[in-house]
């Protein structure tokens, strides 16, 4: 069964309704409160713990309650560009920055998804119309947003149907090439909201330091950390290993899994499990940092997609972004607990799962 | 393992005491093949720094260190097995067997959010199969029965993760020498020849377990005792 899941509706899923669900990408600063209601309402739909990867992969729960992932079942992926450009970005501009963002997905050598432009179109992003639409739009009351990703998803099965990105127009943009200063680059988001686009949540691997009005990102190790670079930065055009171990993991080529490893394990504080710990694994030899999270009541959590080897571990609250950019704000989240490397060098194996392993973390 | 090193040092100063009077000096003995076994102890080797790196925002893009690591392999006792034939009376060729169980000590520093820096470790299960050539230099022999040789050779490096959950091969070559010293020799009999060799020997392991690209040197030293057939 199909369900249309219509923009602003996302706190209730009946048969038949439609409910839109929206992932946010947000510029540096404190997230508004109308703001914060869209968040949630996508993280109430969109991020139900189950057994986690190295990073949250958007799940839906069906009519009969399981909980799916979702994901595109058929390939390329067709999309349509919004005919209207912007002060520094034309039309055309604008469909040569997403094509080349999608194409940044696409090329990823151990995942298999395509992608197609279908054309210009005078439809906008986030309307009903079978068609995943991308397009400016002016919305001056989110103020801190970027760019936002919906999805309509076949709900008995997880299969994305359609889904829609805009780009707030209320920002300067910029598509050329160096980047301009003043103006956020638009590739740059683009390959973040083509992320969610395929299904992949948020990773928390980046720094912050809190600011006067809100939070800036001092560091990122991925395109999709929930808070974007600053102006005339182009550094997310280029995705990350943990960017790579997410859409390799929804859409695997065929040799992914028996070539990568993967570690598992438990995070605990006075013998008690810690949930939505954030877990990274450092390959020293290829320099790699893939993270994943805690997302049970044990405190388990797997980390996919590693290059088999030696890895170091190191386990950190998730305190740099909005717990809401990850988890449902009505999941008890445990931040209180000081950064922890596991004591033991953890071996990823090619093709399996390393031996489990338990991290014992010190509240603060 | 030491104690098995010591003990076998031991038991071949033991042998010299016990047997070493009045018999004849002992260069290699031609289309012979004699065995050996001893003890052996390789020394520790830095597998390289490196950088758990985020990219720092600002303009243009630079690197944000989450920590560092430094990464060497421990120095390790371990067991020395060779095969050899005599082609000559100064060369022969060998084959050759070498386990240790070296650990891996990773160094973390300079955490981001001012983690204290602790070492983190893995053990490996480390074998060099190997072909070598050994020549005696027999006009620098002293005391008749002591000859010094050199030798060097390649082969095959197989490391075995902890647990052995993941197996990583390269090649391994090696240059050194050493002393060898008749205890027994006899002109017939199945054991022809008895005596102790030690070699001191430069390993270079290259691909395995290493976090960049370049070749990692380890000094060994070994004491075994041989015996020619």
């Amino acid at each position: 069964m199909t369900l249309r899941l219509r923009s602003g509706q996302a706190l209730r899923l009946r048969s038949g309704q439609a409910l839109r669900l929206r992932s946010l990408r947000l510029r540096s600063g404190q997230v508004p409160r109308s703001t914060r209601i869209a968040a949630i309402a996508l993280l109430c739909a969109l991020a139900v713990p189950q057994p986690a990867f190295a990073y949250l992969k958007f799940t839906t729960r069906t009519l009969r309650g399981n909980v799916v992932t979702l994901g595109w079942s058929g390939t390329p992926v067709r999309w349509f560009a919004t005919e209207r450009g912007v002060p520094g970005v034309s039309a055309a501009e604008f469909q040569a920055a997403m094509a080349r963002a999608f194409a940044t997905w696409e090329t990823v050598p151990t995942a298999t998804i395509a992608f197609q432009f279908a054309g210009f179109t005078r439809a906008e992003a986030f309307e009903d119309d079978d068609r995943s639409v991308v397009g400016f739009q002016d919305e001056p009351e989110l103020e801190r947003v970027l760019g936002a990703t919906g999805f309509v998803v076949d709900v008995t099965t997880g299969e994305i149907v359609e889904s829609d990105i805009f780009f707030n127009s209320t920002f300067n943009w910029s598509a050329a090439t160096p980047g301009e200063a003043g103006r956020f680059d638009l590739e740059s988001v683009a390959v973040h909201e083509v992320g969610h686009l395929l299904g992949l949540g948020h990773s928390a691997l980046g720094e912050t330091e809190m600011i006067a009005g809100g939070r800036r990102v001092t560091a990122s190790g991925a395109v999709m950390f929930p808070i974007s670079f600053g102006s005339a930065n182009t550094a997310d055009r280029e995705l990350q290993p943990d960017d790579i171990a997410g859409v390799s993991d929804l859409y695997p080529a065929s040799t992914y899994r028996s070539t990568t490893g993967a570690a598992r394990g438990r995070v605990t504080m006075n013998g008690q499990p810690v949930f939505g710990a954030h877990v990274v694994a450092f390959n020293p030899e290829t320099g790699s940092l893939i993270a994943g999270f805690t997302v049970n009541a044990d405190g388990e959590f797997e980390i996919t997609g590693l290059a088999p080897g030696p890895h170091v571990i190191r386990v950190e609250p998730l305190d740099d972004a909005d717990l809401d950019s990850f988890f449902d704000e009505d999941q008890d989240i445990e931040i209180d607990f000081r950064v922890t490397y596991f004591d033991r060098l953890l071996v990823a194996p090619r093709g399996g799962v390393g031996e489990r392993f338990d991290v014992a973390v010190t509240p603060k | 393992m030491r104690t098995l090193l010591l003990t076998s040092v031991f038991l071949l100063q033991g042998a010299l005491v016990s047997v070493a009077a009045a018999q004849p000096a002992a260069p290699g003995q031609r289309h012979r093949f004699e065995v050996s076994f001893g003890g052996l102890w390789i020394a520790g080797a830095p597998l390289g720094p490196d950088v758990a790196e985020l990219r720092a925002n600002r303009v243009p893009a630079g690197p944000f260190t989450l920590f560092t690591t430094d990464t060497r392999s421990a120095s390790a006792p371990g067991f020395d097995a060779r095969v050899s034939y005599w082609l000559t009376r100064s060369l022969a060729i060998e084959a050759g067997l070498v386990r240790v169980q070296p650990e891996l000590r990773t160094s973390i520093a300079a955490d981001a959010e001012g983690a204290a820096p602790l070492t983190v470790t893995e053990r490996l299960d480390q074998y060099f199969i190997d072909a070598s050539v050994v020549w005696l230099v027999n006009h620098l022999r002293f005391r008749e029965r002591t000859v010094p040789f050199v030798s060097g050779g390649a082969g095959y490096l197989r490391q075995l993760h902890e647990g052995r959950t993941l197996v990583e091969t390269g090649q391994v070559y090696h240059v050194g020498g050493g002393i060898r010293h008749t205890l027994l020799m006899r002109s017939s009999g199945v054991i022809r020849t008895l005596g102790a060799r030690f070699d001191a020997r430069a390993y270079v392991l290259v691909d395995g377990v290493q976090f960049d690209d370049r070749a990692r040197t380890h000094g060994a030293v070994s004491g075994s005792l041989f015996v020619a057939f």
